[in-house]
Order: C-alpha cells, then sequence, then structure tokens
C-alpha cells in the first residue's frame, strides 16, 4: 500500500511537469473557475446576511419632517413603543444621520461638508415583533403630522430577495458551464498523459502491473491539478483579503466583523473540495475510456 | 543444458533470487551441470530455490530436489507442464484464422524454438500466453490454469509468471538501462529495498553491469536486446518467452542472445523463443516446433531445422 501510494504520487508529479504546458492550461483554467465560485460565494454571502439583517432588526423606518416639533417626535415615539406589535423604537436625530452618513462613506465627507445644510432626516426605526404586522404599523404612521415618508422595507426585502435568487440561479448557471470546460480541460490534459505514456503503459501491462498501478498515478495527476489550482486560488484569495473585506464592509455594512474568518474557512473548505473533485472526477472519466482493457 | 560455457561460470552461478512475485515459488533449481560450481555456496542456492514460508530444512533433506516445484491444489495437469496448448484454434475478429487445432505441451526447464515462415502463427501463440488473446476454440494452460477461465484482475499474476521480450526492443528512452530494468519490479510493487539487488542480479545475469548507467540510445542493437532480456528476468519468472529476439541484430549478435537465452534456460527457466532464422536453429540442437499456416507440421526434440517448400 505503501508502496503503491509512493508510486502514484511520484508517477503524477512527473507525468505533471512531462506534460508541462497543458498541466499549466489546465491549473490556470482551474484557477479561473475556483475564483468565479469565490467571488458569487463572496457576494451571495454578503448579500444573504444583509437580507438577513434588515429582515431581523430595522423593519419599519419612517423619515420626520425638519418642521416636526419636538414634543410631536417624543409622543409618537412613545406611543409606538407602546403599541403590542412593536418590540423597540430608537431615535436617529439629523445629527447623528449625519454622523453616521459621513462616517460610512468618508470619500463624501467633502461634498456633505459644502452643502448649506444637513439634508438627511431624522427616522425613527422601528423593530417588529412580526415581519406581518408591517401593514398596521406603516399605516399608522402614514397617519402621522410630523412623519414624512414611510421608508418600505417590505418591498426592499423582496428585491433583494430576488436580486439574490436571480444571483443565485445566474451564478450556479455559469458555474456549471466554466465547471464543465474545465472537467472538459482535465479530461484532455489526462487523455494526453496517457497517450505520451503509451509505452510505458504496453510494458507496465506485459511485465503484469495491475490495474491499480496502472491507473492511479493519473487519477493522481487530475487531482494534483485540482489541488495545484484550489491552492493558488486560496492564496489569491489571502492575498486579496484587505480589498474583499474592505468592499463587504463597504456594501454590507452589517456584516459582524467576525464573520469574515468563518466566511473564509468555509470558502477555502470549497474551493479545495471543488477543485480536487474536478480534478479526480476528470481523470477519473479519461482513465476510464482511455484506458480499457 | 548439458553444456556449460566455461568462460562464464559466475553468470551461471547466479539463479535470479527471491525477489519480485513473492507469490510465486521460484523455479530455479541447480541443473545438474552447475552442481559443482554450486556446492561451494549450497546455503546460498538453497535459499534462493526456496518460497517465501517454505521451509528450506526439507528441500534440502530431500534426495533430489529436481520435483520441487510443490503441487498447487488447482492444478489440472502435473506441475511440471508450463504450458500447454489443446486444441486451440484462434480466428480473429476480421475472419483471419491464425491457428488451426494446435496441441503443444511444454514440460518444466524446456528449451523450445517455435518456428515458421512469417505469418504462420508464431506470435499468436505468443499473445495466447500472455492472455492478449483467447483462444477460439480449445484451450491454454498455464502453470496448469486455463486463461480463459482466470479474471481479468489476476491476468496481471499470469504475467508476473513470465518473462517476454520482442523484436522490437521496447525499452523506455529516457531511463537508464538500470532504471528500465528496475521499472518492471516498481509497477508491480516491490519494495524499494528489494530491487536494487534484484537489478544488481539481473544485470550480471546479462553482463551489463557497466552500461547500467547509460541510455538506450547509447546501446548497441544487441545491448539494448539484452536490456530488455535483463527487465524480463528480473522479477523471477517461470517461463521465458522471446518473440523474434534476433530479428533487428547481425548474425554474430544474435548468436551471442542465443548463448544468453540458453544461459537461462540452464538457471532452470523454461525459454520459448520464436524465430525464423534458420541457422540458429540448426546450429543449436533444440527442440523445434514448426508452426505452418496456423498448423504445427513438425515437433522434434533436437532437430536441425529445415526450411519447409
Ligand atoms: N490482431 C490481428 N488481427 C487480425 N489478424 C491478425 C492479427 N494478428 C495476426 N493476424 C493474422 O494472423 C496470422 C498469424 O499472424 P502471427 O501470429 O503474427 O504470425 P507470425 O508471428 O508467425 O508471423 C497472420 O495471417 C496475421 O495476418
Ligand atoms: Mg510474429
Amino acid at each position: 500500500m505503501f508502496v503503491f501510494i509512493g508510486f502514484s504520487i511520484r508517477r503524477a508529479w512527473l507525468g505533471f511537469w512531462h506534460n508541462g504546458l497543458m498541466s499549466v492550461a489546465a491549473t490556470a483554467t482551474m484557477v479561473l473557475m475556483l475564483l468565479l465560485l469565490s467571488g458569487l460565494l463572496i457576494l451571495l454571502t454578503g448579500l444573504d446576511a444583509t437580507l438577513k439583517y434588515v429582515q431581523q432588526e430595522v423593519q419599519v423606518m419612517a423619515y420626520i419632517k425638519d418642521s416636526a416639533p419636538g414634543g410631536d417626535i417624543a409622543s409618537l415615539q412613545d406611543s409606538l413603543a407602546h403599541m403590542p406589535q412593536v418590540t423597540q423604537v430608537t431615535y436617529v436625530s439629523k445629527d447623528q444621520a449625519y454622523k453616521d452618513f459621513v462616517a460610512r462613506h468618508p470619500d463624501e465627507a467633502e461634498v456633505m461638508k459644502s452643502l448649506p445644510t444637513n439634508p438627511l432626516p431624522a427616522s425613527l426605526q422601528i423593530n417588529l415583533r412580526e415581519p406581518n404586522d408591517y401593514l398596521d404599523v406603516a399605516s399608522y404612521l402614514n397617519k402621522q403630522p410630523a412623519v414624512d415618508r414611510v421608508l418600505n422595507i417590505k418591498q426592499t426585502v423582496d428585491q433583494m430577495v430576488t436580486i439574490i435568487g436571480v444571483l443565485r440561479t445566474a451564478g450556479t448557471v455559469i458555474l456549471l458551464v466554466v465547471g464543465l470546460i474545465v472537467l472538459f480541460i482535465i479530461v484532455n490534459t489526462i487523455r494526453l498523459a496517457v497517450v505520451s505514456r503509451a509505452d510505458e503503459i504496453e510494458i507496465m501491462r506485459l511485465v503484469g502491473a495491475s490495474d491499480a498501478f496502472i491507473r492511479w498515478p493519473f487519477i493522481f495527476e487530475g487531482g494534483f491539478v485540482g489541488f495545484l489550482g484550489a491552492a493558488i486560488t486560496i492564496v489569491l484569495l489571502w492575498l486579496a483579503q484587505g480589498p474583499i473585506t474592505g468592499f463587504l464592509s463597504e456594501y454590507f455594512k452589517v456584516l459582524p466583523v467576525e464573520a469574515g474568518t468563518a466566511v473564509g474557512q468555509n470558502i477555502a473548505l470549497i474551493v479545495l473540495g471543488t477543485g480536487v473533485g474536478i480534478g479526480v472526477l476528470g481523470s477519473y472519466l479519461s482513465v476510464r475510456s482511455y484506458l480499457h482493457r | 543444458m548439458d553444456t556449460v560455457s566455461a568462460d562464464t561460470p559466475e553468470q551461471i552461478q547466479l539463479p535470479i533470487g527471491p525477489s519480485g512475485a513473492p507469490e510465486m515459488p521460484a523455479q530455479v533449481t541447480p541443473p545438474p551441470s552447475t552442481e559443482p560450481e554450486a556446492s561451494d555456496k549450497p546455503a546460498q542456492s538453497a535459499r534462493a530455490g526456496a518460497p517465501r514460508g517454505a521451509t528450506p530444512p526439507a528441500a534440502a533433506s530431500a534426495p533430489r530436489p529436481a520435483p520441487a516445484a510443490p503441487a498447487r491444489s488447482e492444478d489440472r495437469i502435473p506441475a511440471r507442464i508450463v504450458l500447454a496448448l489443446q486444441g486451440v484454434t484462434k480466428s480473429y475478429p476480421n475472419g483471419r484464422v491464425a491457428l488451426r487445432g494446435v496441441d503443444l505441451t511444454v514440460p518444466d526447464g524446456d528449451f523450445v524454438f517455435l518456428v515458421g515462415p512469417s505469418g504462420a502463427g508464431k506470435s499468436t501463440v505468443i499473445k495466447l500466453l500472455i492472455r492478449e488473446e483467447i483462444p477460439t476454440k480449445g484451450s491454454v494452460l498455464l502453470d496448469g490454469r486455463d486463461l480463459a477461465r482466470i479474471k481479468r484482475r489476476e491476468v496481471p499474476k499470469i504475467r508476473r509468471k513470465i518473462g517476454i521480450v520482442f523484436q522490437d526492443f521496447k525499452l523506455l528512452p529516457n531511463l537508464t538501462v538500470r532504471q528500465n530494468v528496475a521499472f518492471a519490479l516498481e509497477v508491480i510493487g516491490t519494495p524499494h529495498r528489494e530491487i536494487a539487488s534484484a537489478v544488481d542480479r539481473s544485470l550480471r545475469v546479462v553482463g551489463l553491469v557497466n552500461q547500467a548507467d547509460q541510455l538506450p540510445s547509447q546501446l548497441s542493437g544487441g545491448e539494448q536486446q539484452r536490456t530488455a532480456i535483463a527487465r524480463a528476468l528480473v522479477h523471477n519468472p517461470r517461463l521465458f518467452i522471446a518473440d523474434e529476439p534476433t530479428g533487428n541484430l547481425d548474425p554474430l549478435i544474435s548468436w551471442e542472445i542465443i548463448q544468453l537465452l540458453l544461459r537461462i534456460n540452464e538457471m532452470g527457466v523454461t525459454v520459448l523463443m520464436a524465430t525464423h532464422n534458420a541457422e540458429v536453429v540448426t546450429a543449436v540442437r533444440k527442440r523445434v516446433v514448426a508452426l505452418e499456416d496456423g498448423r504445427i507440421v513438425r515437433d522434434q526434440t533436437a532437430a536441425a531445422y529445415e526450411r519447409e517448400a
């Protein structure tokens, strides 16, 4: 067994370099596919987390008119807090909204400063016991003179669900197509490897090598392409960690920081599994159809 | 069998030791002519001839070591018959009938020339023996086992009982002589520590120790064929098959190869050599089986070869 594994790995390694150009091409396409896969995973993870946050945390948002007297706001907040459907009411003042905005979009701080007045409204953020109570609370809010506009978060949520669904379907289709292309390339790489070693295989058969000794080196070779592709992808992702985290916190501000490492580990595992899986599957298919008898 | 080339006593003394295929009992028994040579190293000879797990003392105490091959339960014919073709007919898928009702029995330790014009069916006999083909009719027995009945995954085990060389030497061009020989053991899973000594032994038998680190392209045709022979011997086969081994070689070199095959036969390995080289067959007084158009037309011991008209 030990001898067998050592033999297979050694021959797979030699085979990989023997067929250098093809192996490198196969590895490169593997990396492209895995990057695409991780990109989609990262995007979907961000969107999913945002959706959850939006669904769970702030369910109704009411913008307050600038002209509304402070007393009205306080009493409105109070009466909302006493509604049975409402779990929590938070008042965000104009100043607070301004600070939050500048903190989130430092690039636009200059623009904001150049404006004569603070354009951001104050708002009430209301958490509901049940998302379905939305209409009751929204219609109540709409009747209040202090309220300028009720943000239809339900609509936003529905839109997000649609976007995520479309993205997931389109992403899966694209990934499947790219995955098939990668599989095809692996099958061909290993086929070339088999053909280029026809002499060796003939001799192996003549001296009584078992099928396992003939086949497994090629399957290891395919697995090796997958492993190398996955390793390169993971290194690239790790190098791009900063920008990716930046992107995530920029566009999905709600993502908890510690989610980053967990997501990273998950993606690394998925990338590794997919890479090695496609490599092994491709070479298995190739060996099966080009190494019969 | 009864002649010893006096110039190469050392090579005769090196029966291929226990190696590659432990499940196969080594059939090497010291031929009578080498007895005086072997007697100064009796312990080594006994060890070399014993299969793993067998008891050397018992073999040593046996009055005559010749029938040392242990009878196996599945044997349907006596173990001393290495190969037998019984009423074998072979037609290829394209309709060509290569063999018609061939009967051939080769006992252990025999040296057989398989002769006949091109297309007579010599290579087909060999393909049947290594189970590259199976007979259309009749049966092919190797070591008592019907090759048509064995399972696919047992074919490699059968092949490990056989060493084979061809007209084209089938060496791997990017491996040295030593690596080419070692390859045959590596691919059947022989542990590393056993490979080097078995390869050295085999290279000594064919006399290529000094060329061990050269590539095939740096060798003469005769040396390439000897490398192929070393590779075919390294796993300690019971039957050695050569299909036109001298077809690409000039007469002098051909003669050297024949001498080498005779020496291998003296070490106890059964040899089957297909050839249409009349001179060689005439000079070496061994059994000759002549094939013509798929039929055996002559089977003589120690016969001179006359080309049929
Ligand atoms: N794979 C094959 N398919 C069809 N016909 C074959 C095949 N191999 C050999 N033959 C035919 O069988 C006959 C015997 O061939 P072969 O055994 O190679 O003869 P030899 O080795 O004596 O020259 C020839 O007529 C040859 O054309
Ligand atoms: Mg032939």
